[in-house]
């Protein structure tokens, strides 16, 4: 009698997909609407072989608001509260999207403060985006404890947020022309303390989950994505970047004030789920070294340049902007013909690209993978039903 | 249940300190129900990072109201938090996840898209104005996203809502649904002479102290 035993190694560097002389019957499974993994009402029809899965398509609309469709009806101002409740995880990112289209297209001037500003508020958001995906990527793999550690970094993101914007969450703060209000005196003080408790915190974190064998046999080797699939498919941000494509508008097309920042941009080898784990791990950290940068240096000057209560004329024609949200890039296309209303608005949405890459990720994986998976791409669905 | 609900009155209330019983099992059965809310893992859109992820974390801590255990199937919840905006097409499953549910059920509406479609009321063609439109709604609470803060007034509402409604006399019977909000015309001095009732009737507190402190307090809130 003899046992056939195979080292967890060999396990993880084997063949993936089943294989098994008994033939098979390949059934559907739905997965959501209301599904605890699928973070909001995202519905995937599963084509599976056993514990295979051969296809995955995503259905789309549980959510669909007509936002886009809501911008054409009134002015610029009121459309940048709307895109608030896309992606609302980098709420002030999408504020700062129309913003820069608008203020591109009517030529609006703006000042060293405001970009300084925006630039500093739009790095916290980025952490605070990064860790409850942290949070809830262990959560999606098993365990409680990161969901915890996660939200507890991220409450005080929130109070310094509460105390200069007045929401936790939704913020309708980065307006064309400037900001709403100025920042908060105690804004810099507060940062600061807050840089250096979140820094040894993101040692803790490499120390409980990162370097944690269980963690890292998990997702070491799953959900692989190519460089070429990944442009093919659009993906943007980490989900790009994983894939080892260094491609970041922060570098290539600054705005704000990142052509005067220091910063690397963190770059994956195979394009796992665990190169998209460290991608957003070492994103973080170089959030916390730009934030470092720029806090003490935050130029004077005005932070509102027209009056709030003015009238935003675009000229007509079709502009287009984008931006590094903590998913991706965000684009806003606008059409105007020359109202303060305008004519069709669209949004080129991260979370949208990157959710097709699901199917070239899961497909020929285990059905158990497919949670990391999708926990990996990290995707907000109002963000793609818009 | 059933079978409780028909019978159970008619054979106690002859008996000698029946009605005193039932009561008492009323008491006990709405005491435990309100406090072991089971809330199903239900968001659709930002709320539920407010509503479901910040008050299940670390700071706000929604294990101290006793309703933590978050349920992925509706079968096994009993508290349906809509915490986002429902869609034409979410809005009959959403009617299937209540339809699945076990009563007795409770539903809360969470910020302003489930209470009237909130941001999304005018020139949106899809959104449901209002998630009452299909499902009935216990407790609605205000915000867009509501604080944790005003989540756990909601759900102390919803626990109050249950242990004065339903009896095994009047099942099913409900209160009508409460805005979990301050009403109109609360006071800071209203708040402050409830919670003084409060604490005086606990007798554990020096009152004549207190009251000192919070005039003090009052006039520094006047200054400000």
């Amino acid at each position: 009698m003899s046992v056939h035993v195979s080292t967890l190694q060999a396990r993880i560097s084997g063949e993936s997909t089943a294989s098994s002389p008994l033939s098979t019957e390949e059934y559907f499974v739905n997965m959501g609407p209301q599904h605890p993994s699928t973070h909001g009402v995202l519905r995937l029809v599963l084509r599976l072989d056993g514990e295979t899965v051969r296809e995955v398509v995503p259905v789309l609309g549980y959510i669909h608001r007509g936002i886009e469709k809501m911008g054409e009806h009134g002015n610029y101002r009121q459309f940048v509260h709307l895109v608030d409740r896309m992606d609302y995880l980098s709420a002030l990112a999408n504020n700062w999207a129309v913003t820069m289209v608008v203020e591109k297209a009517a030529k609006m001037e703006t000042t060293e403060r405001i970009q300084a500003i925006r630039t500093l508020v739009c790095e916290l958001q980025r952490i605070q985006s990064h860790l409850l995906w942290w949070g809830v990527f262990g959560m999606d793999l098993g365990g409680f404890t990161p969901f915890f550690y996660g939200l507890r970094e991220r409450e005080q993101i929130c109070d310094i947020f509460e105390k200069t914007i007045g929401a936790r969450l939704t913020m309708n703060y980065i307006q064309p022309g400037g900001v709403m209000f100025d920042i908060h005196p105690e804004f810099v003080k507060d940062v600061k303390a807050f840089i250096s408790y979140l820094k040894p915190k993101l040692v803790e974190y490499d120390a409980l989950v990162t370097d944690n064998v269980i963690i890292q046999e998990r997702i070491r080797g799953i959900g692989k994505l190519s460089a070429e699939r990944a442009i093919a498919l659009g993906a943007t941000g980490p989900v790009l970047r994983a894939s080892g494509v260094a491609h970041d508008l922060r570098k290539s097309e600054p705005y704000g004030v990142y052509s005067q920042l220091d910063f690397d941009v963190p770059v994956g080898k195979d394009g796992d789920c665990w190169d998209r784990y460290w991608v957003r791990m070492e994103e973080m950290r170089q959030s916390v070294r730009m934030i470092e940068q720029l806090i003490d240096n935050i130029p004077e000057g005005k932070t509102f340049m027209v009056k709030p209560a003015a009238k935003i004329k675009v000229p007509a024609g079709v502009h287009y902007s984008h931006l590094e949200t903590a998913r991706g890039i965000l684009g806003v296309l606008l059409v105007s013909d020359g109202k303060e209303a305008p004519y069709r608005i669209h949004c080129r949405t991260p979370n949208f690209n990157n959710l097709w890459c699901i199917g070239e990720m899961a497909t020929g994986g285990r059905m158990g993978d497919l949670v990391a998976m999708l926990s990996s791409i990290d995707i907000v669905v109002p963000d793609i039903d818009r | 249940m059933g079978v409780i609900t028909d019978k159970l009155p008619g054979v106690l209330e002859p008996v000698p300190g029946g009605s005193v019983l039932l009561t008492a099992v009323d008491q006990l059965i709405n005491w435990s129900r309100s406090n072991s809310l089971w809330p199903l893992t239900f968001g659709t859109s930002c709320c539920a990072i407010e509503v479901m992820m910040a008050t299940g974390a670390a700071r706000h801590d929604l294990a101290r109201f006793g309703a933590e255990v978050a349920r992925p199937s509706p079968r096994q919840a009993d508290l349906l938090v809509i915490a986002g905006t429902i869609v034409k097409r979410m809005a009959p499953r959403l009617r299937t996840l209540y339809e699945q549910m076990a009563e007795p059920r409770y539903v809360m509406a969470t910020g302003s898209c489930a209470i009237c479609g909130g941001p999304f009321m005018y020139h949106s063609y899809t959104t449901v104005r209002g998630a009452d439109e299909i499902i009935p709604v216990d407790v609605y609470v205000p915000g867009c996203p509501p604080r944790p803060e005003a989540f756990f007034y909601g759900l102390l509402t919803l626990q109050k809502m249950i242990k004065e409604g339903e009896s095994i006399r009047h099942p099913g019977e409900r209160r009508r649904p409460v805005l979990a909000a301050l009403p109109e015309g609360m006071t800071l001095d209203d708040i402050r002479k409830e919670m003084q009732d409060l604490l005086s009737h606990d007798a554990n507190v020096n009152m004549a102290a207190a009251v000192a402190e919070g005039a003090r307090y009052s006039s520094e809130l006047k200054d400000f």
